[in-house]
């Protein structure tokens, strides 16, 4: 379509020249390194811990306890939090400006002069976004196999890295959504601070809201990790948390992310393909927001009244 | 050649245009002159497709805004009033940006010539938010008749400028009339700035054209009036009573 690669462009360049922007891009990926460093800190200590019970039952002669199962990709289960916090502010911070920005300096006025199709403002916008968050998610994704190499002392298996990239496009999905709900409603108000409040309102419902309500209704149970020698609380669903859980997108996004970087062990060495085909209602509602809000702005750009 | 036949647009609970034709002829520079809410900037976006007519028609070098309007807004430029473009990317970048909007061909060559022809060439490099805002509407201008277009339409061109920068743009104006044959279509409320550039003027109130010939013409026919002031307010005033 003419004119999407060059307003996509536009958008590069100059996100890239907002310092704003550029801070909160520099948040994630130093939160993405502290997740990694977290995450391989915490399995070392459980290893060692292990290592400790093991000497001391040698020791003592008392029962020694089963080898415990290294999933390495749990080192990077921090992320899943990170791009429900931290991602999808960046993707609003990145969107609810981008069309009301336009129709205050006067330079939608300008573009929609230009001999091409008002869609393409739209998605020209998307794909700029879409550019910007994958090459983040990228950029991530290439820090991470290289300090989980540096950590764990091996380079992630095809396996592993497949469970990462599948994540990373799932975790694009999610921070796309939010970037498609924050240029609709940037479509439709007049005012980008009215903007910004209305979707970070609907961030603190989906990211903390919701989450801790399906969370309330959960019933637990108690488990003793036989390594660390802790009791710890296990969550388990119930109808009434499930469904409290599906008003939340970052409720599905925690459970498939969670899935896909090993944090579950019941679901840890399950092929991506199958944890895919049996998470499949949550990865299409975590795709699906995104194409309706695209439509709704695609819409919303053909009226008249956008002026 | 732009010919307007019996255009009326409707807003909720306000006719904005009622019935207005009208013709601005190949090269001319026409001065749209009004009050404020007269209609001038509801007509200026139906002529530059961003809106559409209630009734009635405008054809463009025979196109129809309506029909055709991505022809149409191929052979025209366009300068809205206080255009702030992108503060972060420098005056080339803009340019570039909306050239290609323009499908401007070769478009680094069309920048230097526009600027030069500006006499901007200096700050092509500087980032526009560090601009004057007489300086940020040469940019503006710059971008409108990159492509080179037929006819080039404004929206108070000069609003908000001090008199040394009214008096660089209309200089521009003039010399893109002349060396590039465009026609100008400009909405201003500067009576003064009309006289000094315009060969054609109109004059429309609460939605009516009230009067649309050569400034020449209007002078010859109110020649008892010292200004073009003292026309414009007989004009008007003979509609309101």
């Amino acid at each position: 379509m003419t004119g999407l690669k060059y307003i996509a462009g536009k958008e590069l360049k100059a996100s890239f020249r907002n310092k704003e922007f550029l801070l909160i891009i520099a948040v994630f990926l130093v939160m993405s390194i502290v997740s990694v460093y977290i995450g391989s800190t915490t399995k070392n200590a459980e290893l060692k811990a292990y290592e400790s019970i093991i000497a001391t039952a040698t020791t003592t002669g008392t029962e020694v306890p089963t080898t415990p199962v290294i999933f390495p990709l749990a080192i990077l289960k921090n992320l899943v939090e990170y791009v429900v916090m931290i991602g999808a502010v960046l993707a609003i911070f990145l969107g609810y400006d981008a069309f009301q920005g336009e129709r205050q300096g006067g330079t939608l006025r300008l573009m929609l002069t230009k001999p091409i199709p008002r869609e393409s403002i739209i998605l020209g916008k998307l794909l700029g976004a879409g550019l910007i968050i994958g090459l983040l998610l990228t950029v991530t994704l290439l820090f991470n196999i290289a300090l989980f190499a540096y950590y764990t002392g091996v380079f992630p298996d095809f396996v592993e890295t497949l469970r990462v990239v599948v994540f990373l496009l799932i975790a694009f999905a999610y921070m796309m959504s939010f970037y498609a709900g924050a240029l609709y409603v940037s479509t439709k108000t007049r005012e980008s601070s009215y903007g910004f409040l209305l979707m970070m309102v609907v961030w603190i419902f989906i990211s903390f809201v919701i989450p801790q309500l399906a969370e309330s209704q959960k019933s637990y149970a108690y488990a003793i990790n036989n390594i660390a020698g802790t009791i710890a609380q296990v969550p388990g669903e119930t109808v009434l948390s499930s469904a409290i859980g599906w008003l939340s997108p970052a409720v599905q996004f925690k459970s498939v992310g969670s899935d896909l970087l090993q944090a579950v062990s019941e679901t840890a060495t399950i092929r991506v393909d199958r944890l895919l085909v049996a998470n499949i209602a949550k990865v299409m509602y975590l795709i699906v927001p995104s194409v309706v809000l695209t439509l709704l702005s695609l819409r919303e750009v053909k009226k008249e009244a956008i002026l | 050649m732009l010919v307007a036949e019996h255009l009326t647009k409707f807003y909720p609970n306000i006719k904005a245009l009622d019935d207005l034709s009208l013709e601005v002829s190949d090269g001319a520079i026409f001065g749209f002159l009004g009050h404020n809410g007269a209609g001038k900037t509801t007509a200026l976006s139906i002529f530059t497709t961003l809106m559409l007519p209630s009734s009635g028609s405008v054809m463009i070098q025979d196109m129809d805004v309506v029909k055709d309007n991505l022809k149409v807004r191929g052979i025209l430029g366009y300068l809205p009033e206080n255009v702030s473009l992108y503060g972060e990317l420098t005056v080339r970048e803009n340019l570039r940006f909306l050239g290609r909007l323009s499908e401007v061909r070769k478009v680094d060559q069309a920048i230097d010539a526009t600027l030069e022809m500006l006499g901007f060439s200096q700050w092509s490099d500087s980032k526009v938010k560090t601009l004057s805002k007489g300086m940020r509407q040469r940019v503006g201008i710059a971008q409108s008749i990159l492509h080179k277009p037929k006819i080039l339409f404004l929206d108070e061109p000069t609003s908000g400028l001090d008199p040394e920068g009214t008096a660089d743009i209309r200089d521009i104006l003039l010399r893109i009339n002349a060396e590039l044959g465009t026609t100008i279509f400009m909405n201003t409320h500067m009576l003064s700035e009309v006289t000094k550039i315009c060969t054609d003027i109109g004059i429309i109130s609460h939605g009516r054209l009230l009067l649309a010939d050569t400034l020449k013409n209007v002078e010859t026919q109110y020649k008892d009036c010292k200004s073009l002031e003292e026309i414009y307010f007989r004009i008007g005033n003979g509609v309101a009573q």
